[in-house]
């Protein structure tokens, strides 16, 4: 299946906007393992991650063609 | 959720000081305020590794930020009996010493007006998607962290 995957912050300076194909991943932690293995420097870091918008909170279903955002620590104001 | 239309806080680039002062005199009409409390956060020139911040470029992930910002604005609207609650946050590049954020309370006493401006400030750095990242004079950058 595929997802859209964008990032933010500090994630966007080595991680690109862009679609990915996946196979064999069911739900966001899954995916988390995933992306850690090929984005070695993800594995350190502080980051949460957003389904279709909505905050992550616990280990979630992953559709095809779902938007998966990957955000590290606030920094605004 | 209440069905009150989510109000967009962005702002493209720095909030100047005849919008605030605007904002202010946009409330002498409400004669039933008796305090405001107001905060507003600027951008430092901070010295990092012997560089300075000239500017901050802000990105946000609008659509959650305003979900979230709109929970946030309901649950201190029912916490404090505030009359009025305004928040702009600035998106793009910010230079150092111009206005990037700014949260606006008023309340019929002084209490409410301020303890609600500050919640909302705490919440606000902790609870919304942005990013701040840091442009330096060379234009090198770093992320902001926020403390």
């Amino acid at each position: 299946m595929q997802i859209e995957l964008i990032s933010f912050g500090k994630l966007s300076d080595f991680i690109p906007n862009q679609n990915l194909e996946i196979e064999g991943i069911e739900n966001t932690d899954d995916l988390k393992q995933y992306l850690e293995k090929i984005f070695p420097e993800l594995a350190a870091m502080k980051y949460k991650l957003a389904l279709n918008k909505n905050l992550v909170q616990q280990n979630s279903k992953i559709k095809n063609r779902d938007s998966i955002a990957l955000m590290p620590p606030f920094s605004g104001g | 959720m209440s069905e009150k239309k989510i109000k967009n806080i962005f702002v493209d680039g720095a909030i100047t000081p005849d919008f605030i002062a605007r904002s202010i005199s946009n409330h002498s009409s409400k004669t039933d305020i008796g305090g405001h409390s107001i905060f507003m956060g600027q951008v430092r020139k901070d010295e990092i590794d012997g560089k300075l911040v000239a500017a901050i470029e802000y990105t946000a992930f609008e659509e959650l930020a305003l979900t979230k910002m709109h929970e946030i604005r309901e649950a201190v609207f029912s916490k404090y009996p505030l009359s009025c609650m305004h928040v702009h946050h600035s998106l793009g590049t910010i230079k150092a010493g111009e206005i990037c954020l700014f949260v606006f309370t008023s309340s019929k006493h002084r209490k409410p007006a301020i303890e609600a401006c500050n919640e909302l400030v705490e919440k606000i750095k902790s609870e919304l998607p942005i990013w701040g990242k840091e442009i330096f004079a060379d234009a090198s950058h770093q992320w902001k962290e926020n403390s």
